[in-house]
């Protein structure tokens, strides 16, 4: 029977109970909008994260000391301390390789005029911009003479900049790092932040200079090695290891005591992580979204018994059970279908909002509304054809007689 | 003369409750001509009720034969009886049973919807059925802003609305006061005489008196 009949009669019927309806609507939108939210946020936090680490440098190989990690686990613990600016020089050597730079960390108190703070020092080669990834706002960065020259000359991050109120027309001036005189030679542009560490906060000079009055022992942290193409990585990585076990005379097949990690390992762990956020996250808006669900089922068994004598009538009327059975899932499925709606609308607002407070922007997937949409009126289906069928297959004297 | 329009055969139909089986009509054979208007009477449990849940197609006997316009009733599903009902029966209950929270309009032209007739024709059909029997003044109200009588006679035109072969009426004036009560034997007659077979059922003998034949139930059999 003429479906938009059918839609009238059961839309009307919402209209007859509205503080019922929306209760039960209630629990659709609450399931639809979390399950809207929760995976937008899940994607958000995995594009976001995603697009952090590609910015930290492209086609980066990065050699630390001590043993391999596997993901963030570190096996056997190896000597800190077991790279060089020897071995740096070592790599910049082999084929496939666009620039090397090995840095040793200090922290020391900077004093620009009369600003001051204590700032992460690094100590690197002139390759270090270009490997990873910074831009240079103001000035210049160091130069291989600076480098060779041991000159005191620093570039600084733009968070250490602006904290020491320098900027335009800083170029030049000096500074007192660790209480010796630097020149200003640059200011980066901002990077943003990865994880609880600032890449902006930090003073770049070179590393000989590090060497001369920081840090009395030759250790590298590490060196970061920019490799020429995406295609060249695995074999660069494995010339590294050649050439590294030979230098610090450990076997083949050996236990390293350096390690050589790339962006992709790195991008693989975190993706199967947020993946794995994601997946939990969907599924415990989809719990909310099934009891939203029992809702549905509880408040239409309810109206089907209330209506018991109602349906009597309609069947001693004239109506067969395929009339009855649609009134009924019509309602169950107007119910989700109203509820999946407001609740999209809801989960919608809600990623705007999130995104905005965590920084990765409004990441909105249609995909998501889509899946959403059919998500409840299945769960209107779901949960509307066991009511629905109940009240068609009710015995028409039986119905009639029930008070 | 022709083929009656109803006819049982030996119709019983027994209901089992698990511990004992309640035969509420016992070996009933009936002929209802087109035409008749026929005055069902009985004690309360004499079984009149489920005479009328068979005669109208709601029900179906346990054995015996139930022929409605020359058909056997056996011949069809739930489905196909849901169809008799529609087209060739119109209910009037003691109770009135309507809709809740519906106009009279909405109500009367209730039977309609499930013939198929589109919204325009139905509303105009029940318009014209309602106006006729003077609630044309009526249309919107919902059942509870009516008189008991008023809303039998709502009851009654919903049943008159598809232009039915048969109406079934059970205990109609049951809940009315004598005035009203003798208005719809009246409205019944009226509607019997231009044609329409009427069966009605009541325990009210003076009621009975309105029809132009009587039966008679006792436990479950035609004692007159
Ligand atoms: N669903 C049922 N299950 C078991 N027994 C039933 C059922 N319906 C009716 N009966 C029994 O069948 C008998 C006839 O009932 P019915 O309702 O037809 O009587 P009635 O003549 O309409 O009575 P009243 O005047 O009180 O309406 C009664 O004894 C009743 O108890
Ligand atoms: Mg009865």
């Amino acid at each position: 029977m003429r479906t938009i009949e059918l839609l009238r009669l059961g839309l009307s019927r919402l209209g007859h109970s509205r503080l019922r309806t929306a209760l039960t609507m209630l629990g659709i939108i609450i399931g639809v909008a979390s399950v809207v939210a929760l995976v937008s946020v899940g994607q958000g936090a995995t594009s976001g994260i995603t697009s952090r680490l590609q910015g930290l440098g492209t086609n980066l190989l990065t050699v630390n000391p001590g043993a391999t990690r596997t993901g963030f686990t570190r096996g056997a613990a190896g000597s800190a301390n077991t790279l060089t600016v020897d071995d740096a020089n070592a790599i910049a050597a082999l084929p496939g390789v666009a620039g090397v730079e090995p840095e040793i960390d200090s922290s020391q108190l900077v004093i620009a005029g009369t600003s001051n703070e204590t700032a992460p020092i690094i100590g690197t080669s002139a390759a270090y911009a270009s490997v990873r990834d910074y831009t240079i706002w103001l000035g210049s960065f160091l130069t291989p003479a600076d480098v060779t020259n041991h000159l005191r000359v620093a570039v600084l991050g733009a968070t250490t900049a602006s904290n020491l109120g320098l900027g335009q027309g800083s170029i030049g001036t000096t500074i007192s790092v660790g209480g010796l005189p630097f020149q200003v030679v640059g200011i980066f542009q901002p990077k943003g932040t990865s994880g609880a560490v600032s890449a902006d906060d930090e003073v770049v000079i070179p590393i000989t200079t590090m060497q001369d009055h920081f840090d009395n022992a030759q250790s590298v942290r590490t060196i970061g090695v920019s490799v020429a193409s995406a295609g060249q990585i695995e074999l660069v990585k494995a010339d590294i290891q050649v050439t590294l076990e030979g230098r610090h005379g450990i076997a083949p097949g050996g236990v390293d005591d350096f390690s050589i990690s790339d962006q992709s390992q790195l991008l693989q762990t975190v993706g199967s992580v947020t993946g794995l956020l994601s997946i939990l996250l969907a599924g415990i808006a989809s719990i909310s979204l099934l009891v939203g669900g029992i809702g549905i089922m509880n408040i239409m068994l309810v109206s089907v018994r209330e209506r018991t004598r109602e349906i009597g009538i309609r069947k001693a009327i004239g109506a067969k059970a395929g009339d009855i059975m649609a009134q009924f899932l019509i309602e169950a499925l107007a119910i989700s279908l109203i509820g999946g709606l407001v609740g999209i609308a809801i989960g919608v607002a809600a990623t705007a909002v999130i995104g905005l407070i965590a920084g990765w922007g409004f990441v909105f997937n249609p995909l998501t509304v889509l899946v959403a949409v059919v998500f409840s009126l299945a769960v209107g289906v779901i949960f509307g054809v066991w009511p629905a069928r109940q009240a068609a297959r009710l015995d028409p004297i039986l119905a009639l007689r029930y008070e | 003369m022709s083929a009656p329009l109803i006819e049982l055969d030996g119709v019983r139909r027994v209901y089992d409750t698990g511990r004992v089986q309640v035969a509420a009509l016992d070996r009933i054979d009936l002929q209802v001509a087109s035409g008749d208007f026929l005055a069902v009477v009985g004690p309360s449990g004499s079984g009149k009720s489920t005479l009328m849940h068979i005669l109208g197609c709601l029900d179906r006997p346990t054995t015996g034969r139930y022929r409605l316009g020359g058909v056997d009733i056996a011949d069809f599903d739930d489905d196909g009886l849901a169809e008799v009902r529609s087209r060739t029966i119109g209910f009037v209950f003691q109770d009135y049973s309507l809709l809740p929270g519906t106009s009279a309009l909405e109500n009367v032209a209730a039977p309609l919807l499930y013939q198929g007739v589109p919204r325009k024709e139905r509303l105009a059909r029940a318009t014209a059925v309602l106006e006729r029997l003077g609630l044309g003044d009526r249309l919107d109200h919902e059942p509870t802003e009516l008189s008991g009588g008023q809303q039998q006679r709502v009851g009654i035109a919903r049943a008159l609305v598809t232009n039915p072969a048969l109406i079934l009426a059970d205990e109609p004036t049951g809940n009315l006061d004598s005035a009203s009560g003798a208005e719809v034997i009246q409205l019944m007659q009226g509607l019997n005489r231009s044609g329409r077979t009427i069966i009605m059922i009541t325990h009210d003998a003076e009621v009975a008196q309105g029809a132009t034949r009587q039966v008679h139930l006792r436990d479950g059999r035609i004692v007159a």
